[in-house]
């Protein structure tokens, strides 16, 4: 399961334009993988690591 | 004028050539105070992707360009370019996506954020999307990435080759 699809489960109501607007999502292609870049969603939180594991 | 003044305490010499062929010619400096620019002092790269990149749903992905046409002043490394000349650089990329794509950006980073981004809508598959942008460099720090986001709603892959991706860049005027 991507990260994308880790966040849209935990928030189903996110739309497609929240993750050009206030959510990042990246990767840096160094090997480390997709991680959140930016989160300025002004209602939900910040997902955690353990929430994303 | 009066006089020339060359200043500075480097060691070396400087030497004003004339060309091989006869005649007379004339080169104007500006009424202004600056660097000279010449072929040695110019940052100039290309590079290109060889291969397919995947580039996964929702996610600003850095592109890998592993093979350099040029560079003139070893300023591109690992996918970025740093050039060691401070001034006004013209930036420019472009990329093709394998599949038809609803929304599809590419972004020139600018020190790790966000700099321009150019976005793409309903796009059919082999159409290419580019970006062209001048931006102040250091010289020093500054570096310059490019980045692609697509919403397909799963992974898309761009097309490799020297004729699919390019990344280049060019010193348009020092500062």
């Amino acid at each position: 399961m991507t990260l994308f699809e880790k966040i849209k489960a935990i928030y189903p109501s996110l739309e497609d334009k929240d993750f050009m607007t206030v959510i990042t999502l990246q990767n840096d292609s160094d090997g480390k993988g997709d991680y959140i870049a930016k989160w300025e969603h002004p209602t939900l939180a910040r997902p955690t690591a353990e929430q994303l594991a | 004028m009066s006089s020339i003044v060359i200043s500075g305490d480097t060691s070396g010499a400087i030497t004003l050539a004339s060309p091989s062929v006869a005649g007379t010619n004339t080169a104007t400096l500006p009424a202004a105070t600056g660097t000279v620019m010449v072929s040695g002092n110019m940052p100039a790269f290309s590079a290109y992707s060889s291969t397919s990149q995947s580039i996964a749903n929702a996610t600003n992905t850095k592109v890998v360009y592993d093979v350099k046409d040029y560079d003139t002043a070893s300023c591109f490394s690992s996918n970025r370019f740093t050039p060691t000349v401070s001034g006004y650089y013209n930036i420019y990329a472009y990329f093709q996506f394998t599949a038809t794509l609803n929304i599809n950006q590419i972004q020139i980073y600018k020190n790790g954020s966000q700099y321009k981004t150019f976005t793409t809508s309903n796009s059919a598959a082999g159409c290419s999307s580019q970006i062209s942008q001048q931006m102040y460099l250091n010289g020093t720090t500054d570096y310059v990435e490019i980045y692609i986001y697509q919403n397909s709603g799963s992974s898309a892959n761009i097309n490799g080759g020297q004729n699919s991706s390019a990344f280049q860049g060019i010193l348009v005027r020092a500062a």
